[in-house]
């Protein structure tokens, strides 16, 4: 089987998984608040399996941390559906919760010397605090019906994807980013079918958080620069757009110019000249 | 011949003799080399798409092995190569075997190899076992080396030379990327290296 074939395969099993845990969530109202995260801890966990193998607990390489912080982090998932409710519980619950996580995969990195303690510190605050405020502004975007909100999430994973791949130079991570929005991308087709399916603040904060931890992954362990690293997270400020308050007055497709416009044009772009970069300096080596 | 000539020859084998005596004790006590990394070489080679072999070299190590040759088992070797001097002859290449799809060097900046025993299979090969540790996964490896020769450099230093090819699965060490087809789990390693008497 093809590369593309295995990617197809594992991204559709990994979101026909999530898709059951979404509708059902979407089906069972009171539900949604607990399977919104989950289905997109399952989708994940199922394509990280699949491309990475199961990795060790506790991992020995920091990267494999992904794969466990999808489950340790399903709480701000839970945290996120709740959050509007208790603001307070999400502040400080989240954002401890993040700090917590972003720990885990970057201690490894001062232990083995390539950050000093006080370089080490600075990032894992600065991780966990730019996921907390993602996710914080990302996950109204759950309450959002029908296709569009996924499409912004689809589409930030394709550019992720490309950076990550061409910039970070790191396939697995650019494998787990493009099928991460392919998972998140399979509520474009319920949303077509289903006008009011939602697909649950804890499913897109979580994504959030999680694509974050890929891009800091890439920027600690890989080579994405700190310039690709701060592009990819103003062009995840994006969707978010689709969600504002201030905009709910219009209509969906108007709301959706903006964001769409910034992840095409800027974001199809940035990959576009990482591309061409790579392939001149690259001479014939794709990868492997 | 007189008989002052006689004895003159007879103390001159003498302190051959005893000058050679010495020469082989001190040949028989173990002896400490450091690796010359201008004149070794640790090279990998890895089947590409199940078509051609891709070769690589790691550029920075260091080490010391002894060598006991009265008795084999008190030998040893310790390498340490530096993970990010990977070279593939390919910029963008060396960039991806140094990330986490491969060596994840910045938090693996080491390769390392401590040998645990030495056995003589024969006057100019020993099979070397010990602990090859590589992403942070140790595992025993066993390796045949066979002496390559002795010799002295210009500075007159003693000098010796060894080399050994093993093969190693690389999955075995958490280096799982593109096993489907993309690169062989296989990767044969040469090690040949040059060590200077200390």
């Amino acid at each position: 089987m093809s590369v593309v074939l295995q990617s197809l395969w594992t991204a559709g099993l990994a979101s026909v998984a999530a898709a059951v845990f979404w509708l059902l969530g979407w089906r069972l109202r009171r539900a949604h608040l607990w399977l919104s995260a989950l289905g997109l801890t399952v989708g994940f966990t199922i394509l990280y399996a699949r491309i990475l193998g199961r990795p060790d607990f506790p991992p020995i390489d920091a990267t494999q941390w992904a794969f466990w912080l999808a489950w340790l982090g399903l709480p701000l998932g839970w945290l996120a559906g709740i959050g509007a409710a208790y603001r307070w519980v999400w502040a400080w619950g989240a954002l401890l919760g993040a700090l917590w996580l972003f720990v885990l995969p970057f201690r490894p990195l001062i232990e083995s010397g390539f950050w000093t303690p006080t370089v080490g510190v600075a990032y894992i605050v600065g991780f966990g605090v730019a996921a907390w405020l993602l996710m914080t502004l990302s996950a109204p975007l759950g309450d959002e019906p029908g296709a569009p909100a996924p499409l912004l999430i689809a589409l930030l994973g394709a550019v992720s994807a490309g950076m990550l791949f061409y910039g970070g130079k790191s396939a697995s991570l650019a494998q787990l980013s493009g099928t991460l929005g392919a998972v998140v991308g399979v509520g474009v087709l319920i949303g077509l079918l289903l006008s009011r399916f939602t697909l649950g603040r804890g499913a897109v904060a979580l994504t959030m958080m999680l694509f974050v931890l890929l891009w800091a992954t890439a920027h600690g362990f890989a080579s994405l620069t700190l310039g690709q690293l701060a592009l990819l997270y103003l062009l995840a400020l994006a969707p978010a757009l689709y969600a504002l308050p201030a905009l709910q007055r219009h209509p969906a497709r108007v709301r959706l110019i903006a964001p769409l416009m910034i992840l095409l044009v800027i974001g199809g772009g940035a990959v576009g000249m990482q591309y061409r970069a790579y392939t001149t300096q690259s001479g014939d080596y794709y990868s492997y | 011949m007189t008989k002052r000539f006689r004895t003159r020859l007879w103390a001159h084998w003498a302190i051959l003799a005893t000058l050679a005596g010495s020469w082989q004790s001190v040949q028989a006590q173990p002896v400490t080399y450091r690796i010359d990394p201008v004149h070794s070489f640790i090279i990998f080679r890895v089947k590409h798409l199940n078509t051609g072999f891709a070769y690589g070299r790691f550029n920075t190590f260091s080490g010391t092995f002894v060598v006991d040759e009265r008795n084999p088992g008190n030998s040893s070797i310790q390498m340490e190569i530096d993970a990010n001097s990977v070279d593939t002859g390919n910029q963008q290449r060396d960039d991806h075997l140094r990330n986490p799809d491969f060596f994840n060097v910045r938090q693996f900046p080491k390769i390392t190899f401590q040998s645990t025993r030495v056995r003589k299979i024969n006057d100019t090969t020993v099979e070397v076992q010990g602990n090859l540790t590589m992403r942070g996964v140790t595992r025993p490896l066993t390796a045949r080396v066979t002496l390559t020769g002795r010799g002295r450099n210009q500075r007159g230093q003693e000098i010796i030379g060894f080399e050994t090819t093993f093969t190693i699965r690389r999955s075995q060490f958490g280096v799982n990327y593109g096993l489907n087809g993309g690169l062989d789990d296989e990767v044969r390693v040469t090690i040949a290296v040059e060590g200077i008497r200390q």
